[in-house]
Parts: structure tokens; sequence; C-alpha cells
């Protein structure tokens, strides 16, 4: 290592300091792009062919990966850190979220994830239109060590939601990363839901709306020439083409075993690239699923008969459709935004029913990033890969460890936000010259 | 933007139903009416002729399974007292804890099954006051949803118990998650939802073998958004002052019905003390014994929340409405035992603490509502610090039942953070004695002290981790889940022959 008196030295010793430390490495960084920073001597959990590196350095120059392994030599100028004792991971990406376009749940003047029952579009919806980088949840779910999401619409009374997007976790007005990532469609019982009660119904509506953006795909003359009562919306049709096509991934919400049935034949029958949410019975159909390479986005936490589609829910689906070569990755309370920074406690419960630790991390880092096509930038500790780190103060799948440093695209982030400053405001409730309301901006 | 029925009544977030209930401290049968006594062969004696509505018409019947004595030796013991012993012991005999201590201090009985723990620990069995299982059970369809009697505003006369279904798979995942006593709420959509049950987490064919003995009931209330949400266009409360002036006015009535039975039961006396005085003067008019009061389910229920028998169980978000729901209690002369979700419950943890109150709380749930906005992680850490508080960890949840554990370990973690370094020893009390404490079952179970039941579990490791299971746990001593056997793990009624569960099934599914 390298020690040259230019070097701007900072410890990671302790987490408030830590913090204090990375606040003033985000202030000297406002040319983000040209910083370059050394962390060292860490536990590196690469998420790549490296493996995990014990006391590895990673070099962040440019927003980018440019160094990984060990003792590294710091470029001149560089902020040096060291992680002694911390680990290091991918930053880890959220698969399914309402992130930017969900403030409030049950506000409806703070939720635009999905519309109103009788409103006519679906699958055109973008989700981008009702993106908000600056969304309190964001820098919440950023200082848990999210950094990436893919950011979805939920259904109204219509089979599509909409067009998902991955976004990063920086807040940054240029914060999309990749936008049309995504459609999403329902089927199971909340594709019969939303389709007369039946998955009869679901599954003919369903093919009827990838046949019509089929057919409009390969002659939007003609369709356009039918009577307008024979149509469908022509911007939900273009919404679907690229699915149709097979280049935009179509997430099907799915959970009995025979709805994922269902949802293998329709990939083979409409040569698609679907990816399964929900499967909580997916394990009873693990092989088929590693055989049509169909990925599984699946809450971790079920393991109760909560529908009739859950009947087989077990906490060792995570387990059993890893072993059996399905990709997996997690959400969460059906992709509610809020608690995004919970998805490594769910990957600890995964390993603890039996799925193995790399594949738990692989879960939260690479395999999202396939599923999206973004694992070229995202989702490991590569060189050329975007510099999107998370420092730990433990093992990142315990519980009781948070990180204690975030970087996106090469950046240090903040990691105050609207939960910290509420905290920091009441921690000492006794009375002082001024009320409450004048704490907390010193 | 749309937003689900169900989600909405969410008293509590996600399925949002909560109760309150609480057993009478009298027991079981211990009360009899005029009725049954005018059928007795026996003379009455004038003080059965005194009307007194019965306090547990449905008594429990549970009885605790079998137990061998048995001692665990070796483990990390947290006592629920606050104590810690390393190389621990925990005796069990005819069912109660019979000694806790250094391994070398306790010796096995005759023919005691022992257990070496070594490397394991051993604590009181978890206990969730906030659970809706069996009244918002697995399946989730319309036809099992009985948590809320979401059609008026007050519905103090409805018992949650008269809606669990025992067949709920959640009661045995939570045996799984280590919990042995929970209390199930009605939901949160009424200012008023009804009567809580304190169960033990025992698989029974029916609720009364699953009922909680001798604990108090509870009375579930609601404050904030859900019932002006749900009453908003059916006539109120839409807005929280008319919420409190619901409550109020119930209050008043209540009272005025408690003065009604205290006179009756005062005249009543006097008179059949009279008459025995005047038995044998014959030719006097005769005298007509005073009439009792009508029942009221609803006023009956308030009435004992107001003299105490029946525990206060406040749902409520807003650190300045449980400020105002304080004062009413003092207006009004009760206690509020504990405030549930109390998500800004560190903003008046001062006020709570001083006012003996307990709050229930999650670690990390947020901004589902409005009144959920301002959620903090350091939320049960901060009203920890302050003495004399009581700080619950709750569920409200099916998932979260299961690992209560991991919910006290986050906010243990983020207290430690901020500096409110709370040991394991300590931070096991928010999910074990604390919540025996405000449910009224502290002299019962909560703890591993000598005399108390014995719920207890033996976890592979520290419980404060997320690769922590339990591995084996026994209520009232009797092992009601080991998770290396097979045949000590329930499976419901509902699952039992299902595809997927003969597979994988059983408690720990």
């Amino acid at each position: 290592m390298n020690g040259a008196s230019t070097m701007k030295k900072f410890l990671l010793a302790g987490a408030a300091l830590a913090i204090g430390a990375l606040s003033s490495a985000a202030a000297l960084a406002q040319s983000a792009a040209s910083q370059t920073i050394l962390i060292q001597n860490a536990r590196l959990i690469t998420s790549g062919p490296q493996g995990v590196i014990e006391n590895g350095d990673v070099l962040l120059r440019d927003g980018v990966i440019a160094g990984v392994g060990v003792d590294l030599a710091a470029p001149e100028g560089a902020n040096v850190i060291d992680a002694a004792g911390r680990t290091i991971t991918a930053g880890f990406i959220a698969p399914f979220s309402q992130l930017g376009i969900e403030e409030i749940s049950l506000d409806r003047e703070a939720n635009d994830a999905s519309p109103d029952p009788g409103f006519p579009l679906s699958a055109a919806l973008d989700s981008l239109d009702a993106y908000n980088p600056t969304s309190s949840v964001i820098a919440v779910e950023r200082a848990g060590g999210i950094t990436r999401a893919l950011i979805s619409p939920q259904a109204g009374d219509k089979l599509f939601a909409g067009k998902a997007a991955v976004i990063d976790l920086s807040g940054r007005v240029a914060s999309v990363t990749k936008a049309n990532a995504a459609q999403l469609a329902m089927a199971g019982y909340s594709g019969a839901a939303r389709s007369g009660d039946t998955r009869m119904g679901a599954w003919a509506m369903l093919r009827e709306y990838l046949s019509e953006a089929a057919s409009y795909a390969a002659n939007p003359r003609d369709y356009l020439l039918r009577k307008r009562e024979d149509r469908f919306f022509i911007s939900d049709l273009e919404a679907l083409g690229p699915v149709v096509a097979g280049r935009e991934p179509l997430i099907i919400s799915a959970n009995s075993a025979a709805d994922i049935r269902n949802v293998i034949r329709l990939k083979s029958d409409y040569s698609l690239n679907v990816i399964i949410l929900g499967g909580s019975e997916a394990w009873r159909v693990a092989r088929e699923l590693a055989a049509a390479n169909i990925p599984v986005i699946l809450d971790a936490m079920q393991n109760l008969p909560t529908q009739f589609e859950d009947l087989g829910s077990t906490m060792a689906n995570a387990a059993r459709l890893q072993a059996a070569g399905v990709t997996i990755a997690f959400f969460n309370d059906g992709g509610t935004p809020h608690n995004m920074r919970l998805l490594p406690q769910y990957a600890g419960n995964a390993v603890a029913h039996g799925l193995p630790y790399d594949a738990a991390i692989a879960a939260l880092t690479i395999n999202p990033a396939k599923m999206f096509g973004v694992d070229a930038k995202l989702g490991s500790v590569e060189i050329g890969k975007a510099g999107d780190i998370v420092v730990w103060d433990g093992d990142p799948l315990e519980v009781t460890t948070r990180p204690v440093a975030v970087f996106i695209d090469g950046r240090a982030m903040s990691m105050e936000n609207r939960q910290t400053k509420l905290r920091d405001r009441y921690k000492d409730l006794s009375k002082g010259d001024l009320p409450f309301a004048y704490r907390g901006e010193e | 933007m749309a937003v689900a029925a169900i989600a909405m009544l969410a008293a509590c977030g996600k399925k949002g139903a909560e109760s309150a209930d609480h057993g009478t401290d009298a027991a079981p049968g211990a009360e009899t009416s005029a009725v049954e006594v005018a059928a007795a062969e026996e003379p009455a004696k004038p003080a059965d002729l005194i009307v007194r509505p019965p306090k547990d018409p449905f008594p429990s019947t549970y009885e605790p399974y079998p137990s061998k004595a048995t001692l665990i030796t070796g483990a990390t013991v947290l006592t629920g007292t606050g104590e810690r012993i390393e190389n621990g012991a925990v005796l069990i005999v005819d069912g109660k804890i019979s000694a806790v201590g250094p391994a070398a201090s306790v010796s096995a009985p005759e023919g005691a099954t022992q257990i070496d723990a070594k490397g394991k620990y051993v604590t009181p069995g978890i206990i969730d006051i906030h659970s809706h299982l069996g009244v918002y059970p697995s399946p989730s369809t319309e036809s099992t949803s009985d948590g809320n009697e979401a059609v008026s505003p007050n519905t103090a006369q409805v018992w949650a118990e008269h809606s669990v279904w025992p067949q709920d798979a959640g009661f045995t995942r939570a045996l799984a998650g280590g919990i042995t006593s929970l209390q199930i709420l009605p939901g949160s959509a009424n200012l008023f939802g009804g009567r809580s049950v304190i169960l033990k987490n025992v698989p029974s064919r029916t609720v009364q073998g699953m009922k909680f003995p001798g604990a108090p009931y509870g009375l579930k209330m609601a404050c904030g958004e859900n019932p002006k949400r749900v009453y908003g266009l059916t006539g109120g409360p839409s807005t929280r002052m008319a919420n409190f002036s619901g409550y109020r006015a119930a209050w008043i009535e209540a009272a005025a019905y408690k003065k009604k039975w205290e006179d009756y039961w005062a005249d009543a006396e006097k008179f059949y003390a009279d008459e025995k005085n005047d038995s044998d003067k014959k030719g006097d008019e005769e005298k007509k014994p005073p009439e009792p009061p009508t029942r009221d389910l609803k006023l009956e229920t308030l009435a004992g929340a107001l003299n105490g028998d029946i525990i206060v169980n406040m749902h409520c978000y807003r650190a300045d409405e449980m400020v105002q729901v304080l004062d009413m209690a003092k207006e009004f002369g009760y206690k509020v035992a504990t405030f549930h979700h109390a998500v800004e419950a560190y903003k008046i943890a001062d006020y709570l603490a001083k006012n003996n109150v307990c709050a229930a709380m999650w670690a990390d749930w947020w901004g589902f509502k409005l009144e959920a906005y301002d959620g903090v992680r350091e939320n049960i850490s901060l009203v920890d610090a302050q003495p004399n508080s009581c700080a619950i960890v709750h569920s409200d949840s099916e998932v979260g039942i299961q690992r209560l554990n991991q919910e006290a370990a986050k906010a243990m973690a983020d207290g430690a953070h901020i500096g409110h370094k709370a040991t394991e020893e300590h931070a096991i009390e928010w999910l074990t004695s604390n919540p025996a404490k405000a449910m009224g079952i502290a002299d019962k179970t909560g703890s591993l002290e000598p005399g108390k039941m014995a719920d207890v579990v033996i976890w592979n490791r520290t419980p404060f981790s997320v690769y922590a299971l339990a591995e084996k746990v026994y209520i009232d001593g009797a092992l009601m889940f080991d998770r290396d056997d097979p045949k000590r793990s329930p499976r419901t009624d509902f699952e039992i022959g299902q595809p997927g569960n003969g597979f994988t099934g059983g408690a720990g599914q």
C-alpha cells in the first residue's frame, strides 16, 4: 500500500466516525466522477469470479470500480479508507418495488403506484412518469444498503400494470439506470380477480393481449383499420411490443404450481422472456423452471397457506429453487417501498432454512442484475462495473448489521435521511430554550 | 391510486384488526346467575338471589399436556428478569419452573430428562401482545375475515374469541418461532373494537381449549386514521375530533351503566338483608325485590374497563393523540395499559414512562399511512431508555410473529448505534416479561422463575440473530415443538392432506 502524504485518510473505526468521515468525503466529492477512493482491508464479497477476498481492497475511480484485490496501490490524490473489520458487498438491488412512486401507501395523494378501478390504460403506464427521485423513502432505503431498484407500477383492475424501470438510489435527477426494464402482468388469483374471478378469464385475456400486441407489431396499419370497438388501446399494445418480441422481460405474478406451469407454457408459446413474481409453490416446479430458464423473485418469508394458491408455501422454497438451478431474488410486502432495506434479513432467513450463503448474496446482487439485463454494469464488485459498493459493520445478512458507508457510481452517499433527523431531534427529550421544531438543522 | 379495501382496514398496517380482551380475575364459574340458582334444589341464600352477570361464560378448558421432569443444562439462560446465566440450568417439574441457576447449582431429580444445551440459549416463551391469528387466519378469504366488525364505530360488545378459528395455520408457525402466549385483538376499524382474548399457543379443537386460564380480558380501542376512514362516509366519525367525542360519549354512558348496577347491588343487598330480618312476618304487604338493570354487552365491557377488570389496549400512532388519550383516561378514571403500534412513541417516551404506560412497537415498519410516516428505527430503544419504561416488541402480523426475536435484535442494534446499549438479557424482556406485565399474566408466565408456568424456548444460538431457530418449545412443561422431531410438530386440520404440506409440513414449514 502506498503511504503518499497527499492521501486523505479516513478511518472506519466506528460507525459514527465513519458517517462523519464519509459526509466530508461526500462534500469533497462534488465533482463526483473525478473522485478516486481506495477502500482497504475489508472482507470483500464480490458476487463475481473473484469470490470472497479477505483483507481486500476496492478502488473506485471516475464512478466505476477500477481495482479489486489485495494490497492495491493508492493512486495519487486518492481518498484512502481503512475498512479493517468491515465487510464489503456490491450494492444490493431490490428486484421489485414502488420506490419513488409510492411515498405513503394508504394516502391517495401520496401514492402513484396504481390506477383506480376503471382507469382505461394498463401496459402503457410508465413508472418513470410518476418517479420522484427525491422521495424521502429512497434515502431511507439507501442507508440500508440498497443502491438500485426495479420500480414497477402495481396493477389496477387490469391484468397489466405498466412499465418498470431500474433506478439508482442516489436521489439525483439523472438516476434512471434503464427505462422499459420490464412489464408486469397478473396471473394466478391476482389475475383471476381481475378477469371475472376465474383463472380461465385471466389466461384467456393474457393471451388475447399478447396476440393483439403481436398482431399490432406485425402490421400496425391493418390493426388501425379495424373498427374502434375491436381494438385494444394502441398505447398498451405498443408497450407490449418489446415484450412479445422477447426483448423486454415480462414479470408475471403467479404462485401455485399449476399457474406456474401455465407461465412456462406461455413463455414457450409466445417466446417471452419471463420472470415469476411470488412463486410460493415454485419449488414444486423447480426443475421445469430451471429447464425453461425462468427466474423467480420470491418472498422468502412466505410459509403460510395465505390463499389456496399458497398451500405449498415453505421457508425452504429459496433453497430448493437454488439447488435446482433456478435464478432467484427476493422481494417483500408486495413491493411496498418502505422496507426494501430488510432484503438482507429475508436472505438471511433463507440461509437459516438451507440456502447457501453465497447464493443468498447473489440473490441480492448479481441475480437481479441479470434478470433485468444490467449485469454488465451492476451486481458485482468487478473492474469496470459501476461503483456501487456497501461497507457493512458485520455480516450483511445479520439483523444486527448496518451499513457504515454506501457508494453509488463511485460517490459516497449521505447516510442521513428524514428518519435519522427525526431521531436526532427527539433523542433528548429534556426541555430546551426553544420548542423541538427548532432542533435538528444545526 | 387504488387502495385495497382490506389494506384500508388494516388497523395495524397489514391486515388491520385488533381487539382487546381480558379475562376475569374470578375463577371460571365463580359467578352464577340468578336464573341458574332458581333451578337449583337447595333453597337459595339471599346473596345468591342478587343478579350478577357472569364474568366468564366461556371458561378456559385448557389443561397442560403431560410433561416430564426436564433439566436443561449448559445454555446461556436469559431469565426475562434482566439476568443472564452463562452455563446455566433450567429445571422443569410438573409443568412449572422448579429451579434456575448456574448448571452446577441445579441437579436433576431421578428419572428427569436431561438436555445438554451447551452453545444454545434458553429464554422464556415469547409473548405477542398484538396478534390477529385466528380472527384473520390463513387462508385469508372473505369467509375467514372475522377480525373487524366494521359496521359501527363502537362494537365493544363483540368478543374476539368468538371469531378465533383454532385451525389457523398461523398458530403453528408462531409456535415454531417460540410463541407460547399471545393476545388476539379485534381490528382497529372501530373506536371500540371489542374484547381481546389471551391464548396459550396450544393447538385445540376449541378456543376454550386455548384460553389462558385466569388471564384478564382486554378492550381494543383505536385512534386516528382507521375509524375516520371507515366511517367517514357513513355517519362518522369522519374527523379525529369526532373520534374523541365518540370515545367520551361512550365512557359517559358506561359510567352511568356501571352506577346503575352498583346501585342495584347495594339496594339488593340491603333488601335481602331486610327480608331475612323480616322473613317470619306474615301479612305485611309483600315487598318486591329490586329489579336488576337490563344487561348490555357493549356497556358491560366498557364498565369493566372503567373498573379495571378489563385491560385497555389502545391502537395509536401519533404522539399528540396518545397524550390526549391519557388526558381522557384521567377524565373518566380508567387506565390505558398499552399503546399499540406507537410509531411516534419516541417523541413522548418521557410521558409514557411517567404515566406508567407500555408501548408495543415494531422495529421498523413505517410509511404505510401518514400517521406512520415518522417511524424511526430507534423507536423501541428510545422508549426503553427512559427510566421505568415498558417497551414491548409486537407483531400484528402472521409473518412477524414468527420472528419477534429478530425484531428485538434489530431494535437492540439500532439503539446501540446511538449509544443506548441494551444487553441481550434486558432486550429479551421486550418480548417476554414486559408483554406479560401489560397483559396481566406476569404472575404466571413471562420469565424463568420458580413457580411460574414452564413456558420455555431452547434456541440453537443467540435469539438475537437472523440465523436463530427455536429448537424446542415447552408450554407448561410439555414439549409442544421440536424442530428435530416431526411428531412434535402440529398440523392444522386445514393443512393436513394438502399438497405440499405432507412433504414439507408442520409448524416450521
